[in-house]
């Protein structure tokens, strides 16, 4: 029993407490950067965006698991010194953005009605975290997915060993470009949880729970004065979310059936989140206030979670900030901006080549 | 070419509603967004989007670079559910200035009611089921393959089809001469194991020697299977039921359990 609470609190660790203390250093990005929920989700996206770089070549050049274990592990730590020396830096000139919004911001007129919105919501997010750990979701892509995770995790060996039945195979370049599956493997080997169960269980709680974390951040952006509009919007949200199944392909339907695999991730995470960063790029060009070159660091950071995610990966997050760089600098008038934005889409164009160099 | 891309579209919407509302939503967007912010982001993308998901020069180009049966996730960059939820507040917030908080909280069970109808309940799918223990796998897959590894090494077995996709995500160590790759059809390759396995009746003299060929040290036959022959008649040891399985062990493959240090 001690035994899995100890891997419950590595684990938590690693998804909830590092991604966090990492996200200080994007805490600059907008002004609502400081928030806690930006902080941790825009730490797992530099922390994703690492792992992404360091784990295609070590694939490639067949290393083992341990070895990228080690290496992630150095990037994460070296991640959270920068950003404990910056927070400490930021109280030390007084200039620390607050985690949580400050009350004096808040509207002064205490609206219930917004306090019952916000329950329901809270109830809906409760009832789908539950539904996670209590449901199981039959998807036979799992047998290749959380099958490569299990099998780097006992093996130690990357996208070596066959999933399906037996034996070595060759390197299949269009999942191993996008490996996923061995950051769910990096954890069980971390957390000391058996792999199947940081896939199927513990990863859809906790992905599920960023992915409104990132549908909040919408919420602030988009009406900035508290109330009962933000609790209404996220009550909407989750009702697009529970009903949306009408077809097998949304990402609704990823984000809740099949957390584990990397293609939801991208969907319903990675999409949402550049959409956020670009929401606030736009806002940055409609204040004609200059924009941080963190927020441009975040999005080549979501464009590299994005290639971690799947292969297609690289050509959506492309497309996203492609096309948002040119509807900016048309109706902005600001050319210089696809500069900009097109080196945050350097790594994802070098992933695609690769791809089609070695397909 | 034109016929795929539409019908990836179709299959992707699905009955179409959810589509409506948020055509509807662009619309009303359209002519009440002022912010030139979110236009770009709710109106000039997706318009973006959309053009550019059913142009042939750039479904050409998606299909060549990736696989088409993929094309649809381009629609995942369409912000649906944000723009929904969004038209949706506003409207609220605008019936409530104009026509009072009851009739806006009218309002707000309606677009409710409007959602859930026009979508599916996602835990209403049939892929939904209660999970049978912690690993979300079935127990069978657990219990059978806890009593036939060996620590220290990998083992062989033969599983009836509809618990091959389980078995490696539950146990690396458990090895298999065909496994999940034989339930897609387009995977589906000619295996004469897999034939036999599947058949309605088993006959034992044909099993034999292809479960020797492909080394296996165990065999596992579904609840209930017709099985001509006495497995024990070819030197197979009964191993046990689980969960309904009856599990044979084929001694003929060594399994030496290493010795650890």
């Amino acid at each position: 029993m001690s035994a899995v609470v100890i891997q419950i609190l590595i684990l938590g660790l690693l998804l909830l407490v590092l991604p966090a203390v990492i996200g200080g250093l994007c805490a600059r990005a907008y002004d609502g950067g400081g928030r806690l929920i930006f902080r941790w989700v825009s730490g797992q996206f530099l922390l994703w965006a690492g792992f992404q770089l360091m784990c295609v070549p070590m694939i490639l050049r067949q290393q083992s698991l341990s070895r990228l274990a080690l290496c992630f592990g150095a990037y994460g730590a070296i991640l959270v010194f920068f950003a404990v020396a910056l927070e400490i830096r930021h109280r030390k000139r007084g200039q620390v953005p607050a985690f949580f919004e400050p009350m004096k911001e808040r509207t002064k007129k205490k609206v219930p009605e917004s306090a019952v919105l916000w329950a329901v919501f809270a109830g809906g997010l409760l009832f789908q975290l539950v539904q996670a750990v209590r449901l199981a979701f039959d998807d036979a892509d799992d047998a290749y997915f959380v099958a490569v995770a299990s099998l780097a995790e006992s093996s130690d060996q990357m996208y070596q060993l066959s999933p399906y039945g037996q034996g070595e195979m060759e390197l299949d370049f269009r999942h191993a470009l996008a490996p996923f599956s061995i950051w769910i493997a990096f954890l069980a080997r971390v957390s000391g949880m058996r792999t199947v169960v940081v896939a199927q269980v513990a990863l859809p709680v906790v992905l599920i729970a960023m992915a409104y974390g990132i549908y909040y951040l919408f919420s602030c952006s988009l009406f900035p004065e508290q109330g009962g509009q933000r609790a209404l919007f996220m009550i909407f949200t989750e009702l697009l979310v529970l009903f949306g199944n009408y077809s097998v392909y949304t990402s609704e339907t990823f984000l809740i059936g099949r957390t584990r695999q990397g293609k939801a991730t991208l969907g319903s995470i990675v999409v949402p989140f550049l959409l956020l960063l670009l929401l606030v790029l736009l806002r940055y060009l409609q204040k004609g206030e200059k924009v941080p070159i963190s927020l441009y660091l975040l999005l080549g950071a979501a464009g590299m979670a994005g290639c971690l995610c799947s292969t297609l990966g690289a050509l959506l997050s492309c497309m996203v900030i492609g096309l948002c760089g040119l509807c900016g600098a048309v109706c902005y008038k600001r050319l210089r901006l696809l500069f900009s934005l097109t080196a945050c889409c350097v790594p994802c164009v070098g992933y695609a080549l690769l791809y089609v160099f070695v397909k | 070419m034109w016929s795929s891309v539409s019908g990836a579209f179709r299959d992707y919407m699905g009955t179409g509603l959810i589509g409506i509302c948020f055509l509807v939503s662009l619309v009303y967007l359209f002519l009440t967004e002022k912010r030139k912010h979110l236009r770009i982001l709710f109106l000039y993308m997706p318009f973006c989007f959309l053009a550019l998901f059913f142009n042939p020069l750039f479904s050409k180009l998606v299909y060549r670079m990736a696989e088409d049966e993929i094309y649809w996730r381009v629609l995942w960059l369409l912000p649906m559910t944000v723009t929904i939820a969004y038209t949706f507040v506003r409207l609220w917030g605008e019936i409530g200035q104009k026509r009072g908080e009851r009739a806006a909280r009218i309002l707000g069970l309606c677009l409710a009611g409007i959602v859930a109808a026009s979508g599916s309940f996602i835990y209403a799918s049939p892929s939904f089921s209660r999970a049978e223990n912690i690993y979300h796998m079935p127990d069978a897959v657990v219990e059978i393959c806890d009593a036939i590894n060996v620590p220290g090494r990998e083992v062989m077995a033969v599983f009836p089809l509809e618990l091959t996709q389980y078995v490696r995500q539950y146990s690396p160590v458990t090895c298999m001469p065909y496994g999940r790759e034989m339930t897609r059809g387009e995977w589906a390759i000619l295996h004469p194991l897999k034939d036999e396995m599947e058949k309605e009746v088993i006959e034992m003299e044909k099993l034999v020697p292809l479960v020797r060929e492909y080394r296996c040290h165990y065999v596992i036959f579904r609840p209930g299977q017709k099985v001509e022959g006495n497995p024990e008649d070819y030197g197979w040891a009964r191993f046990g039921e689980i969960q309904g399985y009856t599990v044979y062990r084929d001694p003929h493959e060594e399994l030496v359990i290493p010795v650890m240090d």
